[in-house]
């Protein structure tokens, strides 16, 4: 009997969890979709990986298709159909463009929900939502005229107030996000914001399809700072600011309202995504009827790509650097590389706030406790000579980037290629400079000591969690011992652990390791460079950089477009030659998609404009 | 056996403090905070970080943050994700059970339904083909990384037999009832094998020699001298002596259950709670983290307590009174 009865015991566990995950299905009754393509049998389209050998040069028409759309593989554009997308992570489902924060969230939002303006493949603004717009002769007042042919997924029409709620509720004292730099230099925000008063200035729907934006001080870039995703009063209006967060609206499949081409309509958490066509979207009824996030270990993106799976991997991951060559090898997907905004650095420490200050959160130049190591200018250029950044971005990100020498990337308007000093590798260049300075080896020990003689150690910190940047660190180290600088490259840390230590500005630092991810609107690069700035981690207090960082926006010379990029040209050379930090490099995207996936616009900061556009050929 | 079982729940609630102190002063010890990777975009001011900071208490002493904790949870409420913005712990951790607990049964029901019998077998026919093969398996599985079995399976099974989906849970979100089970099922089987490929390995090797150990001993001798059929030797007396080491296994095996499989998860897109569990880690989100330790600690004792009386209906010498 005895026995028996463990047996029973056992098949009842079994069967018991057997039964949970049978209960455990859908929950929700769907309808059949026609789309086809979400079956399970991955073999069934190899054969398309075969028959395209003559298309194995898709690999060099990616920086070169500036135009992106038809890339003519996929032929005319078809409708009906799903297609694929894969992400490395899942979503965090925020849903909603004032409190996400994740750029997998992004990846939805970006169907959904659209913005009065987009940026063009030069990174131009072109109207989205806004019909027409005038601003007025000091740049301080942006009348926009939006389209009256818009409607919200759920049949309510897009007005101008939609516009104004949406800053309003960035600017409001009951927001928890982190997106007030769209509100902020609007006229009257403090005011709002503090609760002193409860109309806000800065915006105002003057009719049903015309809201005007005011400025506090002449602005120089209106279309960047009026081009946040626009969300539906008609949902939101009647919660608190602090509750749209929960709100079922910002995070639930089917809620979701926003005038974008596509919809949210079921999602299995962490797994898959799937987005509807709104039939009813103004620029004309989408090509595919939806749109699979499915989220994808990076380990097999490949063979997912090859088997016809995935139909395509943009932003914010793209095919890791590593990959690239089998991908090249595929023969079934087109590459697109544009250059990223963003940039890896390493940082001197110029200076170190005081450890009262960092207490008390306070960034006052006049306190900063200079790091004399490294005041010499002709040690950090010696530096800079010393490195071999090429090398770096050859065999660390297997030439999936691109050297920078001042922190503005290709892709910007403000890049100007002879205004920075480049720093080829030079090491007798290096040398020399040294020398020069009065950098020299008095104990013979193979390393420099500095003018008065004393031993000179520089601290470098890195973080883990990116390869190359975490390999560079040991690249750097040869490079400067070659030169005779001796460098203690300190354990790598955990990069939040890393970033405090940078941003509290620890004592014992010289250098660090770090990147910054860049907004597409603006090269203004006054929040990271400024002398004061909390994000100027070098803590390099230097007037001309300042003057030239705020004449670059200062009306009304700043109105003109040419003169700015004279003064960022004269600011990249000021940057270059004073190098409180030497630019490593910028990475290459590398998006991908397959043939038979059609209409794609190619461009370098937002992969899913259009995305109605998109269809995939049978 | 009650007045045991009782005892050995009181005893639970001291140590599952302890267990949530040490892990709050291990989090709490750890520099940075949720909010830190944001620091990456320049164009969020600093100042508003620091405000959402202070909104969310981590200005506050750890003590009191501890406090805070606790008292929320002794009302039954996780409290909220720091990372996942607008969504409370339970809810996270319930979106992640099914999944996991799929997962874990079905690597569960490999494991035994594998396991079991090869060792059962290859004791009884030691040192023969059939034995050395299973050895051999045995220290593959063992040896053989997750990361690695996971690729070439769907390498194999995938890309190149087309016998299996290569990733995630369901095919379709349209599908339901029966269709919907056979779909999961299928879904399943490949991260189940990965899953459970070292433990049956490892069960296969404890029952062989569990079963070679009992055929030695004294009772199977008299059994067979009372000229009892080999079968019923083998099951009615070796096995059930066999079990102990195996449900002490299982006892391990249930408490983790609910803990997740990291890798595995990640390769096939699997979402389960090693995932989440991970991104509370990264995220620094304590109130996630702490929220998957409770749970999984009250299992993890829970399964130890199953296993303690497991042993009383298999061995009658032991006894909780």
């Amino acid at each position: 009997m005895r026995q028996k009865s463990i047996w029973y015991l056992l098949i009842a566990m079994l069967t018991f969890g057997l039964i949970l995950a049978a209960c455990g299905g859908d929950p929700e009754e769907f309808e059949e979709e026609e789309g086809g393509d979400m079956d399970d049998d991955p073999i069934e389209e190899d054969d398309d990986a075969a028959d395209d050998d003559e298309d194995a040069d898709n690999g060099e028409d990616g920086e070169g298709a500036d135009e992106g759309d038809d890339n003519g593989e996929a032929g005319e554009p078809q409708d009906g159909g799903n297609v694929n997308v894969a992400m490395y992570s899942a979503p965090d489902h925020q849903f909603n463009p004032i409190y996400y924060q994740s750029s997998y969230d992004n990846n939805i939002l970006e169907f959904m929900f659209e913005r009065l303006y987009g940026q063009d493949e030069d990174l131009e603004f072109y109207n989205i939502l806004a019909e027409d717009y005038e601003l007025n002769d000091d740049q301080t007042e942006l009348t926009v005229t939006v389209r009256d042919d818009v409607e919200w997924h759920d049949g309510e029409p897009f007005t101008a107030a939609d516009v104004e709620f949406t800053y309003t509720a960035i600017a409001d004292p009951d927001y928890l996000g982190v997106r007030q730099s769209y509100a902020d230099d609007l006229l009257g925000y403090e005011e709002f914001n503090s609760g002193e008063t409860d109309e806000f200035e800065g915006v105002e729907a003057t009719d049903e399809h015309e809201v005007v934006f005011r400025w506090e001080e002449p602005t120089v870039t209106p279309e960047y700072e009026t081009g946040f995703p626009i969300i539906p009063e008609h949902i939101f209006g009647e919660m608190g600011v602090d509750e749209i967060e929960d709100a079922p609206e910002s995070s639930e499949a089917g809620q979701i309202v926003g005038t974008g081409p596509f919809q949210l309509t079921e999602y299995v958490e962490g797994d898959q995504y799937v987005l509807e066509a709104n039939e009813n979207y103004w620029q004309g009824e989408p090509h595919l009827d939806t749109v699979t996030w499915q989220v994808v270990d990076q380990a097999v993106m490949t063979g997912l790509l090859q088997s016809g799976d995935i139909h395509g991997v943009f932003e914010p991951d793209g095919i890791v650097p590593a990959d690239l060559e089998d991908v090249e090898e595929l023969g079934n997907v087109n590459l697109y590389q544009p250059q990223d905004l963003g940039y890896q650095y390493m940082g001197f420490k110029l200076a170190h706030r005081p450890s009262q200050d960092v207490e008390d959160g306070v960034h006052d130049t006049d306190n900063y406790e200079p790091n004399e190591k490294l005041q010499d200018v002709e040690l950090r250029q010696a530096i800079a000579y010393a490195l071999d950044r090429e090398g770096m971005v050859e065999g660390l990100l297997h030439g999936s980037g691109q050297v920078l020498h001042a922190p503005f990337p290709e892709a910007s308007w403000a890049y100007d290629e002879d205004a920075p000093v480049r720093y080829e590798q030079d090491l007798d260049q290096a040398r020399e400079l040294l020398e020069e300075a009065g950098y020299e080896d008095v104990t013979g020990d193979g390393y420099v000591e500095d003018p008065d003689g004393e031993e000179l150690v520089l601290n470098l910190e890195y973080p883990t969690g990116n390869e190359a940047r975490e390999r560079a660190a040991l690249v750097i180290d040869e490079n400067l011992e070659e030169v005779g600088i001796n460098v203690n490259v300190a354990q790598p840390r955990e990069f939040s652990a890393h970033a405090d230590r940078v941003e509290y500005d620890e004592p014992e630092m010289d250098m660090y390791l770090m990147g910054w991810s860049l907004a597409s609107g603006d090269p203004d690069p006054a929040n990271y460079f400024e002398s004061h700035a909390p994000y100027n981690y070098t803590r390099w207090v230097d007037e001309e950089s300042d003057q030239l960082i705020s004449d670059a926006t200062s009306a009304p010379d700043a109105f003109e477009m040419e003169y700015r990029e004279e003064v960022y040209a004269d600011w990249a050379e000021h940057v270059s030659t004073e190098l409180p930090m030497v630019f490593l490099w910028s990475m290459v995207n590398n998006f991908a998609y397959t043939d038979d996936f059609g209409g794609v616009t190619e461009n370098p900061v937002n992969m899913y404009n259009d995305t109605h556009e998109w269809y995939i050929a049978e | 056996m009650y007045k045991y079982i009782l005892r050995r729940v009181l005893v639970f609630i001291p140590m599952l403090l302890i267990v949530t102190v040490v892990v709050f002063t291990l989090a709490s010890l750890a520099p940075g905070d949720p909010l830190t990777g944001q620091t990456l975009d320049p164009n969020i001011d600093p100042e508003v970080l620091e405000e959402r900071r202070e909104a969310m208490g981590l200005n506050d002493p750890p003590h009191i943050q501890y406090w805070n904790w606790l008292t929320e949870v002794s009302q039954g409420n996780l409290g909220d994700s720091l990372h996942y913005s607008g969504r409370t712990v339970e809810e996270l951790i319930i979106s992640r059970v099914p999944n996991t607990i799929y997962l874990a049964v079905f690597s569960l029901f490999i494991t035994i339904s594998v396991g079991l019998p090869i060792g059962i077998y290859s004791a009884r026919k030691q040192y023969t083909v059939v034995d050395y093969t299973a050895t051999t398996f045995g220290f593959f599985g063992l040896s053989m990384p997750n990361f690695f079995f996971a690729l070439i399976a769907i390498y194999f099974f995938s890309f190149q037999l087309g016998w299996f989906p290569p990733r995630g849970t369901v095919s379709s979100t349209s599908l339901t009832g029966f269709e919907s089970f056979i779909d999961r099922l299928h879904h399943l089987i490949l991260p189940g094998i990965t899953l459970g490929l070292s433990s049956t390995a490892i069960y296969m090797r404890y029952i062989r020699s569990e079963v070679l150990d009992v055929m030695g001993s004294d009772y199977i001798r008299t059994a067979r001298a009372k000229g009892l059929t080999e079968r019923s030797v083998l099951y009615k007396h070796t096995l059930r002596n066999s079990l102990i080491p195996i449900i002490t296994l299982m006892g391990f095996e249930f408490g983790t259950l609910l803990s997740g499989a990291v890798i595995v998860e990640s390769v096939f897109s699997f979402p389960g709670m090693g995932q989440l569990f991970l991104v509370g880690i990264e995220n620094q989100d304590f109130p996630l983290i702490m929220g998957i330790n409770l749970i999984v600690g009250v299992t993890i004792l829970a399964g130890n307590l199953l296993a303690d009386i497991l042993y009383a209906v298999v061995d009658p010498r032991i006894r909780y009174d």
